[in-house]
């Protein structure tokens, strides 16, 4: 190689690869979809240039702010859940228990399924005549809930089924988190009389923070890409209460083919998660300086 | 490598140019009909070959991405005629009436409600009626004693018999029917649709540019599913994945086409007993032929990136639109080929005698309608789907509104797109 090239281009001939990479996958894209977003485009004619009114648009587009509302209250309940659920199951699989790694395995198996399948699953168990569910619930004497049909529940059936799909990869993240918590820490708290619940929440707890905050901003960003699963649900509705930000922007570019108009609504959404993200990195990261 | 991808990319390009190219849809009855006129053109000493669309998430998504990158083929038939004018506005397709036989061809074939449906509004012609499949309604004999019904009241009649709870579960036994809850837009055109179309004697949704349905007849047909849903005679259940709810008996009609007539003789159990019958209306006529209906029509186009399309239109004319391709067609797939003597022409004669059922759905092509060649058909249909949900699944809108509001939307939509 150095017989080939000049050793001042070797160090560029090194990184070229991942160069080409980030040029033709990411950093065309991006500045690609930017220039869309002032434009007009449906992908088969020329685009035309529209100034921001793609911008003055989406700050009055209903549906959008609607989309983002929706999307924030799966996040709402989905998050809490996921990590609450995630963190106790990895504290109980941690734990010398009878057919630990079978229930290790288990956990993780919604994850590898396709979201579609999971989907229609869950279809079935949540339909409002003869839903799984619902025969469960009359049959002990409750009534129905319109779980995929009542807009003011949809949104946080799907929180739930999303939760069920992807609480195995937390699950597993936690398990390495609390498996790296050293020993001495816990022979320590419990020389100073420390109960199993102090020894949690004054040594477990701290001692995972990074793995909490890799979980809640994991957790956080594909939260905000949920798509599969109110498109299959639902379609976005009843009454658009389950149309997440991500499915607004698909149905922008690829029903309506308002390819500008949806470049401009995933730039705003971007950043949006980027500030979401970092308010969380403040304030998580701040707990574990304190 | 980029030149490795870019190469590959164009590999459909580099195709012998002198060979026609045709893109069916992937039902093997339509690619054993296009094989058929392939063979019968290099018979004749042309050069043709004839695919199924490439697999993906949906043929029209497929097909965008060919005109996108230029990959089109020759000729591609199935096409459904809402996405025709978004594609002959970005002057991707050809305008079949500038070549020579095409537009004797036409008239012979056609009626002139239909030769009037397909032309652009700038006169062409950019697409060619092939094949309809009109929506009826299939629906098993044994829930309506009476008779098929045929008009709103008596389909609310039926449905207020039928709802009832023998077994005592707390659940409806049987619905009168099932159509699919679902807000996007195409669902629109299996239920709103055609039942407008039957209301109007099928008038257009868009008409000069504007809402065109706006109109008493449109508030009825909300007014009448919306008490559907209302009075739970449909469910708001998507019972799409558990199964067919015909077969297993849940519903006892549905609106369909004539594809469901091989699908329930081979599935449907021994002792169930069907019929089709048109779609309802508000009132019953005295008219001899059905009400009007959605054709559901897919026709073939000519893409510009066809070096010979006067050679492309000859392979057509000769080969799936000649009499015997229609013939073809029909008996393949058990779809009707779109022409004005389908019952009268002897050549099918055999084949409806072979197959009764299918008489009615021939009958029904006399009274069809597509859709308004309106680059936003998509959406048009998905501002009514809005309204729809809104008014008919859950009650927050009274049909008036509903339907006004939908009109408005759709004039604000259809401005902002052209602003003269």
């Amino acid at each position: 190689m150095r017989r080939l090239l000049p050793d001042r281009l070797l160090p560029y001939a090194m990184v070229s690869p991942y160069l080409i990479y980030l040029s033709v996958f990411i950093a065309f894209p991006v500045a690609f979809s930017i220039w869309l977003t002032f434009h007009k485009w449906n992908i088969i004619g020329e685009p035309v240039a529209v100034g921001f009114d793609n911008y003055v648009r989406l700050v009055q587009d209903r549906l959008f702010w609607l989309s983002i509302f929706n999307t924030l209250k799966f996040l709402l309940l989905h998050i809490p859940l996921q990590i609450a659920v995630a963190l106790g199951l990895a504290v109980l699989l941690d734990k010398p228990i009878r057919g630990r790694a079978f229930f290790r395995g288990a956990y993780f198996l919604p994850v590898i399924v396709s979201g579609v399948v999971v989907t229609i699953l869950w279809q079935q168990l949540l339909a409002t005549d003869g839903g799984v569910i619902n025969r469960l619930l009359t049959g002990i004497g409750l009534g129905r809930v319109g779980w995929l049909v009542d807009p003011d529940v949809a949104m946080y059936a799907i929180a739930v089924m999303a939760t069920w799909k992807n609480v195995g990869l937390y699950v597993i993240l936690f398990l390495a988190g609390l498996q790296s918590v050293p020993e001495h820490y816990y022979e320590a708290a419990r020389l100073e009389g420390a109960n199993a619940w102090q020894q949690f929440r004054f040594v477990t707890l701290p001692a995972i923070n990074p793995t909490f905050f890799a979980v809640v901003v994991l957790s956080t960003i594909g939260g905000f890409s949920l798509f599969i699963e109110p498109y299959v649900l639902t379609g976005g509705g009843p009454l658009n209460s389950t149309l997440s930000a991500v499915l607004y922007i698909y149905k922008q570019a690829f029903q309506y083919y308002h390819m500008g108009y949806a470049a401009t609504l995933g730039l705003a959404f971007s950043m949006l998660i980027l500030g979401v993200v970092a308010i969380q990195q403040r304030f998580i990261e701040s707990d574990d300086d304190a | 490598m980029l030149g490795v991808a870019t190469f590959a990319c164009g590999g459909d390009r580099d195709r012998d140019a002198d060979t026609l190219t045709l893109w069916t849809s992937n039902n093997p009855p339509e690619i054993t009909t296009a094989d058929w006129a392939v063979q019968r053109f290099r018979e004749s000493g042309g050069k043709a070959e004839a695919q199924p669309v490439p697999e993906g998430q949906s043929s029209e998504e497929v097909i965008l991405a060919a005109v996108v990158g230029g990959t089109t083929p020759d000729i591609y038939a199935n096409m459904w005629q809402g996405s025709v004018a978004l594609y002959a506005e970005a002057h991707v397709l050809v305008a079949l009436d500038t070549l020579d036989g095409f537009l004797p061809w036409l008239t012979a074939r056609c009626t002139p409600e239909t030769i009037a449906e397909v032309t652009a509004p700038d006169g062409h012609i950019y697409q060619v009626p092939w094949k309809v499949n009109p929506i009826r309604m299939s629906y098993r004999v044994d829930a309506f004693p009476e008779g098929a019904p045929r008009t709103y009241d008596e389909y609310l009649a039926a449905a207020k018999r039928l709802q009832a709870d023998q077994s005592g579960d707390g659940y409806v036994d049987t619905y009168v029917g099932y159509t699919s809850p679902r807000t996007i837009w195409y669902e629109r055109l299996f239920n709103f649709y055609p039942l407008y179309l039957a209301a109007t004697a099928g008038a257009p949704l868009v008409a000069d540019g504007k809402a065109a349905f706006d109109r008493p007849e449109a508030v009825a047909v909300f007014a009448f599913l919306r008490k559907l849903y209302a009075d739970n005679y449909f469910t708001r259940d998507r019972l799409d994945a558990q199964g067919d709810p015909f077969l297993s008996r849940k519903i006892a009609s549905k609106w369909t086409g004539p594809w469901d007539i091989s699908y329930l003789e081979r599935y449907a159990p021994a002792d169930l007993k069907y019929d089709f019958a048109a779609m309802l209306v508000p009132n019953r006529n005295t008219d001899s032929l059905p009400p009007y209906t959605y054709a559901d029509p897919k026709n073939i186009v000519i893409f510009n990136t066809c070096p010979n399309a006067q050679e492309a239109w000859d392979f057509l004319a000769n080969g799936m639109l000649s009499l015997e391709g229609d013939l073809q067609l029909l008996t393949r797939s058990n779809q009707l080929p779109r022409r004005a003597d389908l019952l009268t022409n002897p050549a099918f004669s055999d084949y409806f005698r072979q197959n009764p059922r299918m008489v009615p759905f021939a009958e029904q092509a006399r009274r069809i309608a597509g859709v308004t060649h309106e680059p936003l058909i998509i959406e048009v249909l998905d501002v009514i789907s809005q309204e729809y949900e809104a008014c008919v699944l859950f009650g927050m809108k009274t049909p008036e509104a509903a339907i006004h509001d939908a009109a408005e939307a759709v004039n604000v939509i259809l401005r902002a797109d052209n602003p003269t």
